[in-house]
């Protein structure tokens, strides 16, 4: 089964890790590049991806002509998802798992963000080729 | 440059849409095959993928043993990621019209949708970042 780890933050959180000093980032990111490679070596590991900063953000719906109107303003409060991992694993307890060790990774002065995962089922819902 | 274009709901979204009538979910998911299909057939197709309902999601974080915690109350407020598409585009401008496209995916009884959907940048992966 496969499912999809999300992280997600407001702007002011995503602003609060922008001042983190260099070596926080770095062993921040230590952690999240073994956790990558723990999943490879595993055959658990399917895609991650990060996101742009919310400030690039737009909200797109089409017009009648079909073309796009664009909107750049959110709410304080909305939470932006900031970067994804879609694992394929045997059981929704494994997905938990390993969402709560990318809680863990370090945050400023090596201290654990224990920042929340959202984890949620993918469906195969990939269109056919044909 | 490679762009996400999410579909975001509420529960309230969600219980919505679960009422559709058969014909109406039928134009939609017709769509939206077409949709990946005309990507796919434009050369700018990446990935797209749906997400299990919200009423499944879960909350994780770690206890003080590493063991996960999971919570599955949320504020009705919340807004969940309902699907999404990868596109590699040329510019942010082709990417929201493209994101058009999408929104007008019908609504029920057959009339021209408007679902907001958001458009973000998506950054070279932690294997490009040489991670």
């Amino acid at each position: 089964m496969k499912y999809i780890l999300l992280m997600a933050g407001t702007k002011a959180g995503v602003d609060t890790y922008h001042a983190w000093s260099k070596k926080d980032i770095d062993a921040h990111m230590a952690v999240l590049k073994s956790i990558h490679k723990e999943l490879t070596e595993s055959g658990e590991f399917v895609g991650t991806e990060g996101l742009a900063g919310p400030d690039q953000a737009k909200v797109v719906r089409g017009q009648k002509d079909g073309m796009p109107v664009t909107d750049g303003i959110f709410p304080e409060s909305k939470e932006f998802l900031l970067g994804y991992w879609i694992v394929d694993v045997q059981t929704p307890e494994r997905a938990y798992a390993i969402a709560a060790r990318i809680a863990v990774a370090p945050g400023p002065g090596g201290v654990p963000t224990n920042m929340p995962i959202e984890v949620r089922q993918v469906m195969s819902h990939s269109p056919k080729s044909s | 440059m490679k762009y996400i274009l999410m579909m975001n709901a509420t529960k309230v979204n969600f219980d919505a849409y679960a009422k559709w009538s058969k014909k109406d979910l039928e134009a939609n998911v017709a769509f939206m095959r077409a949709f990946s299909k005309e990507l796919k057939e434009e050369g700018v197709f990446v990935a797209t993928e749906g997400l299990g309902w919200p009423e499944q999601a879960k909350m994780v974080r770690a206890g003080k043993d590493g063991e996960p915690v999971t919570d599955g109350v949320f504020p009705e407020s919340k807004e969940f990621l309902a699907g999404y598409w990868i596109i590699d585009v040329e510019s942010s401008e082709q990417a929201y019209r493209i994101a058009a496209r999408a929104s007008a995916a019908p609504a029920p009884g057959g009339i021209r949708g408007s679902m907001p959907i958001e458009v973000r940048q998506v950054l070279s992966s932690f294997a490009d970042l040489g991670l």
